[in-house]
């Protein structure tokens, strides 16, 4: 009762991040276990594999303890963690780099990418949703609808190639969609991996206009593509807020038009966390087809390679920084979560 | 005061020589092709509470809408006007439209737990209110909200300014409610129902506290009502309302005294029924056919060491053809102790006994069987119908599970079930949305009925219902009672409903039974205080003379 009373006694916020913080431990856990597993589940003896179809079974047993193959799972999953929490990953067999490092050069071209396009998305998403309630039957709201309607089924290579046909090739106005940055500059020295966030901390201005001139595009196509989800699911939930007692009540009140659309919009808030955290999320493999058309040389394009390559060890290394990716947004998206809304109990 | 109003209407009404501030002038209004309210005239003078009374569905509450100009979607103003200080309302521009709205006259809505912002806390939201009207810093305001709280009687404004909403009661909710009314300084107060739901002795003190700060700031009141003791009480004219039609209106005194219509008489004479006390069953040996002993149940609440007691040891019998009435305000735990007794929750102690068996531990299979002698009727009909189905659907439903039958005798019975709440039979064939709320309690009640019950928990089965209907149901309930020898638990918070209806009460408060016995005993002499602030709470419709009519 003691150590409950004084948990009770602590700020809330505090009491919602200890708690998210104490759930990642096993679940990061879990993750590392289903990655380790899914390997396993493959067909083929990796010693057979790697030395090929003439190798005897003396060298195929030597292979296997060497690999630690003879030992038992759990001792294999032990030493595989405790690895892991060495930073080691293996060993690429392709790129002949350990693992982690292709993985530490891709991870921040997605990541900025992704997170541009998240913040484009969800922006856009709402705004439109919330000016289409407050007018409805406007001309804008049924414009809404008909984007939100086919905006689910636009694929996105299609529209990035459209985006490129017209503002490259035809108007000239945007940057040759190769690559993160004009190849004629240097990069600015590492230190978010972010390029428009590194070039300003360099104060390389010409490399921070070709960093961001090159994000636009890209972002702009996924934000065409998946705003309209996000629209769809806005407009429901706002139009909710927007027709409750609430609101009629604060019109009652004369509180005044801007207001009231705030304070919908803070109600309304919940759902559209939730569903642009599983956006982020989505993102991080889904943008491989954008990725590819800009030369992005993200992560995901290296995942493609590693399936084509049957590479194993660069594939579980991805699925774990992804993972591990998805749980922190999630962790931050239920905190987010539960401080909007003072209902829920902790 | 200004602007001598043009309406006819009004001219004759005003024997202070002011002027109306809020006169409707044949107002009709409209939605598509049916009309709500019907050519009204009304004045609203300074400082005088002006009572509406109607039933559910007369407009009453469309009527206050209007005058504050914001119309439910699809409602129109298809004939007359509002005019505030002899200017109609749809000659303001947008901006005096945002300044009139809370700034000249206010509305009070219903359920004030639903008006709130749930995720601002109230004392922003009452500030939020302040500066829509009177330009200051949000310090400023957040004092004047701490202010406006104290000035609706909300103890320790400071404190619970800073909660939200799901954490104040519902009248306290309320008192925000009026408190953001209040922070405009309007002239004019419009309270919708503003006391709907709430029990007997927590609505007494919110309209005491409304009315009283309106003759402190020299208000006009309308206040919409259904409960003719609450115009008795506090309003100084009255207007009744039905089917969008102005039917009478004159000072509260007059009204009461001799109404012009029949249909006023009608409503005063169902408010002013007093049916004879039931008397108790006549004392045998029979043995109780439920019996509760020291039942508890304790909630473990997140985000708090000690558990709510919602039942905390309580004990009773009721004999077979007796009906017990346990009467408490919200929160006393009564409608909890009724879901213990059905095993819907599980009691954390106590025994319960049914026909002398004890089904306290019984599993639910074997409980099961027991089900079909022991059903409930619940509080929200419309929530405890599935909408898709149709009447005779919702009927036949506890029947195919008690016995099989052939469709022919089903429909037979469907009927039978019908003609027993007094329900015509074609409504087998609607589903429940397009049921009056009356109608909605009755099959509540014929599907309870469908397997013949011996004991039935009625479940708050008059709130929320018109007086007219609330007596219909109770007539209805004491007919079954007797023609079927049915035992029962009636649970609501209104004592004054089960005065021909209960044979014995039990008076629940904070988890407890304060005080039990026959109804006569309860009525006659009440002992424990808590009863007698009860049965002082309703307002009566004939007050003494002592009270001066205005």
């Amino acid at each position: 009762m003691r150590t409950r009373d004084i948990w009770r006694r602590q700020p809330r916020l505090l009491r919602i991040v200890l708690i998210r913080l104490a759930l990642i431990v096993p679940q990061m856990f879990g993750v590392t276990l289903v990655a380790f597993l899914l390997i396993r589940l493959l067909p083929g003896d990796p010693a057979r594999l790697i030395l090929g179809n003439f190798a005897t079974d003396e060298s195929i047993a030597l292979y296997r303890e060497k690999l630690g193959l003879d030992k038992d799972v759990w001792t294999q999953f032990a030493i595989y963690v405790g690895n892991i929490l060495k930073g080691d990953f293996g060993t690429s067999p392709f790129t002949s780099r350990p693992i982690l490092e292709d993985l530490a050069d891709r991870a921040p071209a997605t990541l900025e990418l992704i997170l541009y396009a998240v913040i484009c998305t969800v922006g856009l998403g709402v705004t439109i949703a919330v000016v289409s309630v407050v007018k409805r039957g406007s001309p804008f709201d049924w414009g809404a609808r008909i984007y939100g309607f086919a905006a689910g089924a636009l694929p996105d290579f299609l529209v990035a190639l459209l985006l490129v046909f017209v503002f490259f090739y035809l108007l000239g106005w945007a940057p040759a969609p190769f690559g993160r940055l004009d190849l004629m500059l240097n990069t600015p020295p590492q230190v978010t991996g972010f390029l428009t966030i590194d070039s300003l901390i360099a104060g390389d201005f010409e490399a921070f206009r070709s960093a961001a001139g090159r994000l636009i595009l890209p972002v702009l196509t996924i934000t065409i593509v998946n705003a309209g989800a996000v629209t769809k699911m806005a407009h429901s939930v706002f139009s909710e807020i927007w027709d409750s007692p609430i609101v009629g009540h604060m019109r009652a009140c004369g509180v005044p038009e801007q207001q009231i659309v705030r304070a919908a919009l803070r109600n309304s808030l919940p759902p559209i966390i939730s569903v642009s955290s599983f956006i982020l999320g989505f993102l991080l493999g889904a943008a491989v087809l954008v990725e590819t058309i800009f030369s992005w040389g993200g992560l995901g394009q290296y995942a493609v390679q590693a399936v084509i390559n049957s590479d194993y060890a660069a594939l579980q290394g991805f699925v774990l920084v992804a993972s591990a990716f998805i749980l922190v947004v999630y962790s931050v998206a239920d905190i987010l979560y539960e401080v909007v809304d003072p209902r829920i109990r902790t | 005061m200004n602007a001598p109003v043009a309406d006819p209407a009004a001219a004759p009404t005003g024997p202070s020589g002011e002027g109306a501030i809020v006169v409707l002038d044949k107002l009709s209004v409209g939605f598509g092709d049916r009309t709500v309210l019907n050519g009204i005239d009304l004045a609203l003078r300074p400082r005088e509470i002006f009572g509406i009374v109607g039933e559910t569905g007369a407009g009453k509450s469309v009527l206050a809408r209007a005058i504050i100009g914001l119309l439910p979607p699809g409602g129109d103003v298809t004939g007359g006007a509002v005019r505030y200080r002899g200017r109609p309302l749809d000659a303001f521009s947008p901006a005096e439209a945002g300044s009139y709205r809370g700034g000249k006259v206010a509305l009070i809505g219903t359920n004030a737990k639903a008006l709130l912002d749930p995720v601002a806390r109230v004392g922003d939201q009452i500030a939020r209110v302040v500066r829509a009207h009177t330009p200051m810093d949000a310090r400023a305001a957040r004092t004047r909200a701490i202010d406006l709280m104290r000035e609706v009687g909300i103890v320790e404004p400071e404190r619970r300014a800073r909660a939200y909403p799901h954490e104040l009661s519902g009248g306290m909710a309320q008192r925000i409610v009026i408190a953001m009314a209040l922070a405009g300084n309007p002239e004019v107060l419009l309270a919708d129902d503003a006391t709907l739901g709430l029990d007997a002795t927590v609505q007494a003190q919110v309209l005491e506290s409304l009315v009283e700060r309106s003759r402190d700031r020299g208000l006009s009141v309308l206040l919409i009502t259904h409960d003719l003791g609450i115009v008795r009480h506090y309003c100084d004219r009255v207007a009744v309302i039905r089917d969008g039609r102005l039917v009478e209106e004159g000072p509260v005194g007059d009204f009461m005294a001799a109404p012009a219509t029949g249909y006023s008489r009608d409503l005063l004479d169902a408010a002013r029924a007093r049916p004879a006390l039931q008397a108790p069953l006549a004392a045998g040996d029979r043995p109780p056919l439920v019996d509760v002993r020291d039942l508890t149940m304790h909630f473990a609440v997140p985000g708090s060491v000690l558990p709510i007691k919602a039942v905390d040891g309580i004990s009773f019998a009721i004999a077979p053809g007796e009906t017990l009435a346990l009467v408490g305000e919200s929160g006393s735990g009564k409608t909890t102790a009724g879901q213990c007794l059905m095993r819907l929750i599980d009691n954390t102690d106590g025994r319960i006994f049914f026909d002398g068996r004890d089904v306290t531990d019984l599993k639910d299979r074997a409980f099961r069987p027991l089900r079909r002698h022991m059903q409930m009727v619940f509080q929200e009909p419309y929530v405890a119908l599935n909408p898709r189905w149709r009447v005779a659907d919702l009927l036949a439903e506890p029947l195919a599970l008690v016995e099989p039958m052939t469709a022919a005798e089903r429909a037979r019975r469907v009927a039978e079930l019908l003609a027993l709440v007094h329900l015509d039979p074609r409504l087998a064939d609607v589903r429940p949305h397009a049921l009056t709320a009356g109608e909605q309690k009755r099959v509540g009640i014929a599907r309870a009925l469908a397997t013949r019950p011996r004991f039935i928990v009625f479940d708050e089965p008059t709130t929320a219902l018109d007086i007219r209907v609330r007596a219909q149901i109770i007539d209805l309930i004491r007919g079954l009672q007797s023609s079927m020898n049915l035992s029962a638990l009636f649970i609501t918070h209104d004592l004054n409903s089960v005065r021909s209806l209960a044979h014995r009460v039990a008076v629940m408060h904070l988890g407890k039974i304060v005080e039990q016995g026959d109804t006569e005993a309860i009525f006659e002499r009440a002992e424990h205080p808590y009863t007698r602030k009860l049965l002082a709470a309703e307002l009566p419709v004939d007050a003494e003379p002592a009270a001066a009519a205005p």
